[in-house]
């Protein structure tokens, strides 16, 4: 089972690395914004896979943070974008 | 048993997930690149989370956490989602030529 979980990982991994394209060469930066959110979704759930696999409690906790804390900056770059500094 | 529920839903994920990443990749504007990640989340990321909810059992410490992260990306994907949408249409992000439909600036024109 943990072996499926560590091949689950590496396969998230992979489609980050397609990602990786999109931030590189967007021609605007809501398009890097748009591959890094979906990028940092993978991770969270990259990193829960290994935390599963590897059977470290603690690493969940990295997930959860991610997760949520990858979408608060999302939003507070469209905030920027759209009204400037303050 | 489990373990091939296990796989075929990490399997249905990552199919998922990677046709999205594609998209983000290959579509001609900001936009599509929008609706693409949204799917992404809703048929790819949920999936696999919830292959590790069935692997793990709801109640362990992965599992908990894998259902807590799933409700979490579905509450607030939206949201990024047409935060962002909308900051790129307001400062101006071009749409694709072949673009049909742009009910903002219709609305605006009929208002002026």
């Amino acid at each position: 089972m943990s072996q499926v979980y560590l091949a689950v990982a590496i396969a998230e991994v992979a489609v980050m690395a397609v990602l990786l394209i999109r931030l590189a060469a967007g021609p605007t930066i809501s398009d890097r914004i748009v591959a890094l959110n979906a990028m940092s979704t993978q991770a969270a759930i990259a990193v829960l896979f290994f935390a599963a696999f590897a059977d470290r409690t603690i690493y969940c906790d990295v997930a959860l943070w991610l997760a949520s804390f990858s979408y608060l900056g999302a939003i507070v770059w469209s905030r920027y974008l759209e009204r400037g500094l303050l | 048993m489990i373990e091939i529920i296990v796989i075929v839903l990490a399997a249905i994920g990552w199919a998922f997930s990677l046709s999205g990443a594609v998209g983000i990749v290959r579509m001609p504007d900001v936009y599509c690149r929008i609706q693409c990640s949204s799917k992404m989340i809703t048929m790819g990321a949920l999936p696999v989370l919830v292959a590790l909810v069935v692997g793990e059992g709801p109640i362990t410490v992965f599992g908990s956490r894998a259902l807590l992260v799933a409700v979490l990306l579905l509450v607030i994907n939206p949201v990024a989602s047409h935060a962002l949408a909308r900051a790129a249409y307001k400062t101006g992000v071009p749409m694709w030529p072949g673009a049909v439909a742009d009910q903002v600036a219709d609305r605006r024109r009929g208002e002026s």
